[in-house]
């Protein structure tokens, strides 16, 4: 049994070494656009509320595994997003200007807090899509987003090389 | 071909590509940037010239082997750790969370090997061998764990390998791979798979040093800037989500 077990962990390594190679080669660094008052609406537990009131049980289930199948979609974009940030601020840290530096320091902050986020978001919006009859409110990612938006903002407008398109891209 | 003249072969074959790796070290000056990998590399390389010297005697090559493959596996955990690093260090923000949580892998793989140690049968009559093989697959599952690991916490936060030291991991991950499970073979079905274990870890260390040589004489990929979308994209994208909530 034992045997059967770690060939198992094995395998299932070499599948990981695999996947990682094909996403590696996959990674473009694209930023893609988030609709934050979008995103908001769809995280917004007075609207649940008042759906769970007004609809049937069942009803309200299955429109609330539709709204977490969008929401993941945005945490995912979120997320993807973010770590092109933390690719793009590794540069910016090592600037020889300090205010520049300084800046991509806060960025690089806040897009590994982001990631965190979307992980936890990512773990909760899963078991709600298990449970629908739960209410695990992920609800720090859109402040986080909205402010990581303003510090890459901020970057842009201290580099010579304007990054200001890419906040209002994110 | 008979399977000894087989195994000749690709000893002298990973004789001339680890000769090869440690001159493209050397060359890249990897004691900057890798000094555990080059230590790592240039063991392995000593290990098998030495291993090759002592083959006629079957009780010191036993002894001269298994002490390689002890200092071995500590140098393999060295390069996790010197991986783990490299990989952390534009993201200062993330080193606490790192931390905890690849002590925390640590802990859960430790209590794994402890289990395979307690729990796993043998089929090799030789206790000594017997109970070094269980400590070898107890040590190469830790050290498999870590290497995953890495690639799980790393693609869980989007972090950025570069070309090397993703080579380095993905060669180190393939070998220990297929070294704990060739290990676990041979453990289980006892004397009868010592050659056929043999050929396989030596063909899995060539594949190895195969993708560590590509990975460091390939260029480093550019990482392109952010695509800017268009407007009407985003409007598009937008209109979408909204008619998906509204529906």
């Amino acid at each position: 049994m034992m045997t059967v077990i770690v060939i198992a962990l094995a395998l299932f390594a070499v599948v990981l070494f695999y996947t990682a190679v094909r996403s590696r080669r996959k990674q473009t660094g694209q930023i893609r656009p988030v609709d934050l008052k979008a995103f908001r609406t769809l995280m917004d537990r007075d609207d649940e509320l008042f759906l769970r009131g007004k609809l049937p049980r069942s009803k309200f289930f299955h429109l609330k595994r539709q709204r977490i199948r969008v929401t993941l979609r945005y945490v995912a974009r979120i997320a993807a997003n973010a770590s092109a940030v933390l690719r793009m601020g590794e540069a910016a840290r090592l600037s020889p200007k300090p205010e520049v530096a300084q800046a991509a320091a806060q960025v690089l902050e806040l897009a590994t807090q982001i990631r965190l986020q979307c992980l936890i978001a990512m773990g909760k919006l899963a078991m709600e899509y298990a449970m629908p009859s739960l209410q695990l409110t992920p609800g720090m990612l859109a402040p986080k987003y909205q402010s990581l938006r303003e510090n890459v903002s901020r970057l842009g407008d201290l580099q010579t090389q304007n990054r200001a398109p890419l906040a209002t891209a994110i | 071909m008979p399977l000894k003249a087989y195994m000749t072969n690709l000893w002298f074959l990973a004789l001339a590509l680890q000769s090869l790796l440690a001159l493209v070290l050397l060359a890249k000056r990897a004691w900057n940037k890798f000094p555990v990998f080059l230590g790592y590399s240039v063991f392995n390389l000593c290990a098998a010239a030495a291993l090759y010297m002592v083959h006629g005697s079957r009780v010191t090559y036993f002894y001269t082997y298994w002490t390689c493959e002890a200092i071995g596996l500590i140098l393999g955990f060295g390069v996790v750790y010197e991986i783990f690093g490299t990989i952390l260090v534009p993201y200062p923000a993330l080193r606490r969370v790192a931390t905890v949580v690849c002590r925390t892998a640590i802990i859960l793989l430790l209590v794994l090997g402890a289990i395979v140690i307690g729990a796993q049968s043998s089929g090799e009559r030789n206790q000594i061998m017997a109970s070094i093989l269980v400590a070898e697959e107890a040590t190469r599952i830790v050290e498999l764990g870590l290497l995953m690991f890495l690639f799980l916490f790393s693609s869980a936060f989007g972090l950025h390998w570069r070309q090397s030291a993703f080579g380095i991991t993905l060669g180190l991950g393939l070998f220990t791979a297929v070294e704990l499970a060739a290990v676990t073979l041979r453990n289980h079905l006892g004397t009868a798979a010592t050659q056929t274990f043999g050929v396989v870890r030596i063909l899995a260390f060539n594949t190895s040093l195969v993708v560590w040589l590509g990975y460091l004489l390939a260029p480093e990929r550019v990482t392109s800037n952010a695509d800017v979308p268009k407007t009407a994209q985003l409007e598009q994208w937008n209109q979408a989500v909204m008619e998906l909530i509204s529906r």
